[in-house]
């Protein structure tokens, strides 16, 4: 052909039913009129139009497809080609971000975009590449299926720095993997970028970061110390050491500390020393809550259910970070938060019994801002009966071979039957132990004869009860009282 | 010009001032120790340069002996007022941040507060014995504006910016109940707080 014939004509396609054609020709006939023709096969009639372009958009054929391309006004620039499914280039479109939202605490970002799966015709297997853009690239692939509906796809990554550190570009390809498609397939072209900014493009961004983070021990850790463009960095120190710095950007450093370890009480700083001032933040580091040991829960009175438990390791946390308690009863839905000092070894915590409610399905559980955790305990608080001390121990009658004590318990007994243990003991004869099941009542007195003593006799007595029938807990021995008997009648 | 003193009046401002003078040393002694106890609890480094922090009245003053004892009392008392409001917040947010951990920080932080309650008012004794009115307790009642919230290390370096200044102060504040209480040269009798240099 002579240098006007079109030539190099080449066809992409970006949905795989509609291919868009181009060529090359003379200089000279740019914009002067073609008539373009093609036919997919013997049995169609061709189809004709004219266009000053040197592209057009015709359908993806099965098998072949003839081109005639006749520049008009020269007699000589007629061309034809035929065009073979394997000619022709599968290039998905360039897929455009519709969002990305940042999570400052979390340094996480969250990108949104559709993957025009409405273009095609059946399902396809996509990839994704996701290029995240700061000092250095990241790139991350992301693999969907396509379902003929355009989906828009949601993806999270979370940052090793604070996103205040330095400024974050992302942007996206594609790639479809159509089987049934013999021709060359290829990435889609790179979407526009879309940017997080950094606090180092803010004036008076300056600080570092993250600020006063909360992270479980054995994180690895990167802080950024923001200044102003002019401000020379003398050092950045996590606790007492130093630490190495990398610069991000004209005006952000950062240094990076692996295996964090527990933090003391006030928290470490992190420290970044200007030549006219200081900047910091304050990390605690810590850990998750673990699963309470040994839950156990009694009653002492019928009125409040006492709940104690093993912490287990402590958090490391303290103040408006400390490891959080509350206790939730599934049955009746009740949830109560516990109020349990940090620093005491003793973890308990109140709930209130419940009307005509014997059995208690209780969750207690345990938070803080690096974790949570839960136990469970099912219990018939009947059968956790521990009644108070008994209290108020006092001889109400005497003769010379029995004595009458009385005893007041504090709690709601009522239906409940107890078995109270007196200990009897006196100077000339051993220890001896007197049981008596007495029913149960509501912040009540109770009584009990000794009989058998001996006449002139000191002894000294004490009394701890428990429920008597599905025995628990013993409560804790009364304060002890001391009586004689009287001397045997002549 | 207040009348020329009466000999009551001079001996119990001359025993206020040596009690002033008394509470302030024991005041710095403490304010000392605490500083060195933050320092350490709140792991910072003691060579740390802070700058002037919002809201603390400063000990350093110009032509410290020209001022009257007037002048050094109001000065005196309104700084340790907003000492008193200073380290009120300081415990509250220690208590916000440690809980109970570190118990002996809070303890020593709520001596220390109560001292300078203590003196503040020792301060407004001494003006009342002058026949002074003890300037706007009302305005003061809420304190200071609440400053802007500040970072968990901008709070830091504002409590050892608080306890520095403050040792300042107990140190001034000595110089200043000294000077009231020296015996002006003429009458023999420690001066009116009018008439001092």
């Amino acid at each position: 052909g002579s240098l006007g014939d079109p030539q190099n004509l080449k066809c992409v396609t970006h949905n795989l039913h509609k291919m868009l054609c181009t060529w090359d020709g003379s200089s000279r006939g740019r914009h002067t009129q073609t008539d373009f023709c093609y036919t997919t096969n013997d049995l169609t009639p061709q189809v004709c139009f004219k266009t000053k372009e040197r592209r057009v958009e015709i359908p993806v054929p099965e098998g072949s497809i003839t081109v005639t391309i006749k520049s008009s006004g020269t007699a000589f620039a007629t061309k034809e080609f035929v065009i073979h499914q394997k000619d022709i280039s599968f290039v998905p479109a360039t897929p455009h971000i519709l969002s990305l939202m940042p999570d400052f605490p979390t340094s996480t970002l969250n990108l949104k975009w559709s993957d025009n799966g409405s273009v095609f015709r059946y399902g396809l297997d996509a990839l994704w590449q996701i290029q995240i853009l700061r000092k250095e690239a990241t790139e991350v692939t992301y693999y969907s299926k396509l379902t003929h509906e355009d989906v828009i796809l949601s993806w999270n990554w979370t940052s090793d720095m604070p996103l205040e550190c330095t400024s974050h570009y992302v942007k996206i390809r594609c790639y479809i993997n159509a089987t049934q498609f013999v021709g060359p397939k290829d990435w889609s072209d790179w979407s526009p970028a879309e940017m997080i900014p950094g606090k180092d493009t803010e004036p008076g961004g300056s600080g570092v970061f993250p600020l006063d983070p909360v992270v479980a021990v054995g994180s690895d850790l990167t802080f950024c110390c923001v200044h102003e463009e002019d401000q020379h960095i003398t050092n950045m120190t996590y606790g007492s050491k130093s630490y190495t710095m990398t610069q991000l950007s004209s005006r952000s450093h950062a240094i990076r500390v692996l295996n964090a370890s527990v933090s003391n009480t006030s928290g470490t700083n992190v420290v970044c020393r200007l030549e006219d001032g200081l900047e910091g933040s304050v990390v605690f580091v810590g850990y998750a809550p673990d699963i309470p040991q040994n839950l156990s829960c009694e009653t002492s009175n019928f009125l409040i259910i006492k709940c104690t438990w093993k912490p287990g390791r402590p958090s490391g946390l303290y103040g408006e970070r400390r490891t959080k308690y509350s206790l939730f009863e599934r049955t009746s839905g009740k949830n109560v938060s516990c109020e349990v000092s940090e620093v005491s070894r003793d973890h308990v915590c109140d709930f209130p019994v419940l009307r005509d409610q014997k059995t208690y399905d209780f969750i207690l559980g345990v938070s803080n801002p690096i974790g949570q955790s839960q136990s469970s305990l099912m219990v018939d608080i009947t059968r956790r009966v521990r009644p108070k001390t008994p209290e108020k121990l006092t001889v109400t009658g005497n003769n010379s071979t029995s004595i009458q004590l009385r005893w007041f318990i504090n709690g709601s007994f009522a239906g409940t039957r107890l078995l109270c243990q007196i200990e009897i003991s006196s100077s000339h004869s051993e220890r001896k132990l007197h049981n008596v099941s007495i029913p149960g009542r509501k912040f009540s007195t109770y009584t009990a004869q000794m009989n058998a003593l001996h006449p002139d006799t000191k002894y000294q007595f004490r009394v701890r009860c428990s429920a008597a029938d599905h025995f628990w807990r013993w409560s804790d021995w009364s304060r002890g009282v001391e009586q004689t008997t009287s001397e045997a009648p002549p | 010009m207040a009348a020329a003193d009466s000999p009551s009046a001079a001996l119990r401002r001359r025993d206020l001032c040596s009690r002033g003078i008394r509470l302030a040393g024991k005041m710095r002694a403490d304010v000392i120790d605490l500083l060195d106890a933050y320092v350490e609890q709140q792991g910072l480094d003691a060579s740390a340069s802070v700058a002037a922090v919002e809201g603390v009245p400063l000990a350093a003053v110009e032509r410290w002996d020209e001022q009257t004892g007037t002048q050094r009392l109001l000065e005196n008392l309104a700084a340790y007022r907003a000492f008193r409001a200073l380290l009120a917040q300081m415990l509250e947010e220690q208590r916000e941040q440690l809980g109970e951990a570190d118990a002996g920080l809070g303890r020593a932080l709520a001596a220390v507060l109560l001292q300078v309650s203590a003196f503040a008012y020792h301060l407004e004794e001494l003006l009342r014995l002058e026949s002074r009115g003890i300037p706007g307790e009302e305005e003061e009642e809420d304190g200071p504006p609440p400053p802007p919230r500040l970072s968990l290390f901008e709070q830091k370096l504002r409590g050892l910016g608080v306890l520095r200044e403050l040792a300042q102060w107990a140190l001034r504040s000595v110089r200043d109940l000294r000077q009231l209480a020296k015996p002006s040269p003429a009458t023999g009798v420690a001066p009116g707080l009018v008439e001092s240099p």
